[in-house]
């Protein structure tokens, strides 16, 4: 085989691998396209009739409004912000930079935002969820772009980045984004829903009512769909590194696919029977295989199956406890987003301390630690809630946050939305007491 | 509208539409700011006179 031959063989080569891991990530951002899918069904689902649709329609805008302003400042953001607040050069991630665009040399920057963006859209979900019914459109739109674009972001740059500070100082370790997507997203939606209030009924003298579903099937639909979408999430937390290297996580330290496979499995199995077991409600039994995956996510590279298992029930057993806690409080978090995101998000990483401290880092970097993961785990809190209660704060003051009483008592969906969700369908309440609308009659 | 900044494709890195042209660039972004930030002023405007007509 002639030198000639060789160098052939290797650049074919080389393009092959640079084509798959364009592949590799572009089926991962399709395949989490599936969380939306699933946020919408499970959002219509948990509304009442009167606001099926702005939760549906709310949930379409919030893709539409993150991917934009991820591109025009969620990109240099995650790539400026590793060492703080202070931002490093990264003007090749600036909207305008010749990188931001097709070049046929650059087989990777456009796979990854593409990738990064569906993450930071998957935050505006969670919080889309935990304030749906009462939330003006407009500003749950500024909070989602504050949120996806922004906030996540720069979490994401300080622990999930090559450079960020909170590996290169602390050793942190959140493969699957525990800490830097669900307990960012979870601890702004928290912030968020204190200063947004209870929808109109919640609490009686103190007391929480039940406000159920409209349609409990769709939701739970929804939820199964979200897990679907799971595996695009986590396949985009791993770094296909061609080469000899092979799968990385985003750290460096050498895993694989396998790995992942072992407890995304292990993970969702545990939270679904650690959720039944204390809570033996559809609703929170579906959304503890959420709760476990994310429980396990942050250690998702390093956990015996079993032990993800383990982690996995403890995180679903403890989350609707949790859920009832923050309702106890007087927070109304219709969906239980804080409980499912912010409280597991947190856990997970809490966890990693617990059962992965002294797991090396590569190369210089500190090995990973209990106060490693406490610190990241505190800072992913505050780093999510701050922000999440200081402009939802400033909204409200402006009477710009939630929407007026008599829209909320009319229901969103007549005020806001030109289309009903069942129009062919019979208010069985207003059969019974005679109020039908005109026309409504002749369907009887 | 000749935004191609390329004649051939022998040995091309970036080829995207106005990649030779910073004012293309500069239009085309603030346009698609512009587009984003009509959403917002858009769905605000929407909910003020939809609320109002169901005082």
């Amino acid at each position: 085989m002639t030198v000639e031959t060789v160098e052939s063989l290797k650049a074919t080569f080389e393009m092959h691998q640079a084509m798959n891991v364009e592949v590799f990530y572009w089926w991962c951002t399709a395949i989490m396209f599936m969380i939306h899918t699933g946020f919408l069904a499970y959002e219509i689902g948990a509304s009442r009739v009167k606001n099926a649709l702005t939760s549906g329609m709310k949930n379409i805008l919030t893709l539409s409004v993150i991917i934009p302003t991820f591109y025009f400042f969620g990109w240099w953001i995650y790539n400026a912000f590793p060492n703080g607040l202070i931002p490093i050069d990264a003007s090749a991630a600036l909207p305008w930079s010749l990188s931001m665009g097709p070049d046929v040399q650059d087989m990777g920057t456009g796979i990854f935002f593409a990738a990064f963006a569906l993450f930071g859209a998957t935050t505006g979900s969670i919080l889309s969820g935990a304030v749906i019914e009462r939330i003006r459109l407009s500003a749950f739109l500024i909070l989602a772009a504050i949120l996806g674009s922004a906030v996540w972001i720069l979490a994401g740059a300080w622990g999930w980045h090559p450079d960020g500070w909170l590996l290169t100082e602390l050793g942190y370790h959140d493969v699957g984004a525990s800490g830097v997507v669900h307990a960012v997203a979870g601890f702004f939606a928290l912030g968020v829903l204190m200063n947004l209030g209870a929808r109109v009924g919640k609490f009686k003298d103190g007391v929480a009512m039940y406000i159920p579903p409209h349609s409990l099937p769709m939701a739970l639909i929804g939820l199964m769909m979200i897990i679907v979408g799971f595996f695009g999430f986590l396949g985009g937390c791993i770094i296909f590194n061609g080469g000899e290297t092979g799968w990385t996580t985003i750290y460096g330290n050498p895993t694989n696919l396998s790995a992942f496979g072992f407890n995304t499995l292990m993970g969702f199995a545990g939270g679904v029977v650690g959720a039944y077991l204390t809570s033996r409600e559809p609703f929170w039994t579906m959304s503890g295989g959420l709760a476990g995956i994310i429980s396990v996510a942050a250690g998702l590279d390093l956990y015996y199956p079993g032990l993800a298992f383990v982690i996995a029930a403890g995180g679903g057993a403890l989350m609707p406890i949790v859920g009832r806690l923050i309702e106890k409080m007087g927070v109304d978090d219709a969906v239980g987003a804080v409980a499912v995101h912010a409280f597991c998000g947190t856990y997970g990483v809490v966890m990693v301390g617990v059962f992965a401290a002294s797991y090396p880092n590569v190369g210089e970097l500190p090995d990973i630690t209990l106060s490693g993961q406490l610190t990241g785990a505190i800072v992913m809190a505050l780093t999510g809630f701050i922000p999440g209660w200081g402009i939802s704060y400033v909204l409200k003051k402006m009477n710009a946050l939630r929407v007026p009483p008599h829209v909320e008592v009319l229901g969103l969906d007549l005020v806001e939305i030109p289309a009903k969700p069942y129009p062919e369908s019979l208010p069985a309440q207003a059969i019974v007491e005679n109020t039908l609308e005109p026309g409504q009659e002749k369907l009887v | 509208m000749f935004s191609s900044p390329i004649s051939s494709w022998e040995n091309v890195a970036t080829y995207f539409t106005f990649s030779d042209s910073p004012t293309g660039i500069a239009i085309s972004l603030a346009a698609a700011v512009g587009i984003y930030l009509m959403l917002n002023a858009s769905i605000m405007k929407h909910e003020k006179e939809s609320f109002d007509k169901h005082l």
